[in-house]
């Protein structure tokens, strides 16, 4: 893995509280998986980035050896990774990624009414 | 492309107690549902669940027999 690339996603996963890794962007997604996350995180209502990776074949291995999860998308909060909505979903059950949220934005999410997948 | 009992027998290679559910979603053996219930997973996190079940998948996700899985884990009672 280049250093390159290791450095560039470390920079965008620091500099983003919610950062998605997925094919296609937030306004055409390419993949399903990635409009499901999209719609999940619009539920919240805190802000949230989506990189394209679908074309960077370079950039999509390295994002697998550094999480050690091979398909996309990838979520990050707060610089941790927390792998996609089938980990994400239920955490949501459980009350547990809305504190993991309030902690990283520091306030409630914007949405009261959270519908879950 | 990858039959549904070759990716249980790559999970009971790393979690031998594991009952594992195979489900394909689209019928081109490609897109799975799949579903893992092992005594491995006390004590960690989903995340970590989910990190050991794709170890296990890895050399058929490297050479793309598997695209995409949905993914539940359950801890051995």
């Amino acid at each position: 893995m280049s250093e390159q690339l290791k450095h560039e996603i470390e920079a965008e996963v620091g500099a983003n509280k919610i950062l998605v890794y997925g094919k296609g962007t937030k306004d055409v997604p390419r993949c399903g998986f990635t409009l499901e996350t999209i719609q999940f995180f619009n539920n919240f209502g805190y802000p949230f980035e989506v990189v394209d990776v679908l074309e960077n074949m370079p950039k999509r291995e390295a994002l697998s050896q550094m999480t050690d999860w091979p398909t996309l998308p990838k979520v990050f909060i707060d610089g941790t990774f927390y792998g996609d909505t089938d980990v994400l979903g239920p955490m949501a059950e459980k009350g547990e990624l809305q504190t993991i949220l309030k902690n990283a934005f520091g306030s409630e999410a914007p949405k009261t009414t959270i519908q879950l997948r | 492309m990858i039959a549904n009992d070759a990716i249980v027998a790559l999970i009971r290679e790393t979690m031998p107690d594991a009952e594992v559910t195979v489900f394909d979603r689209t019928g081109t053996m490609d897109h799975f549902n799949i579903g893992v219930t092992s005594a491995a997973f006390a004590g960690k996190t989903l995340i970590q669940q989910h990190q050991m079940v794709y170890r296990a998948l890895k050399a058929a996700h490297s050479d793309g027999r598997i695209h995409a899985i949905e993914l539940t884990t359950t801890v051995a009672e």
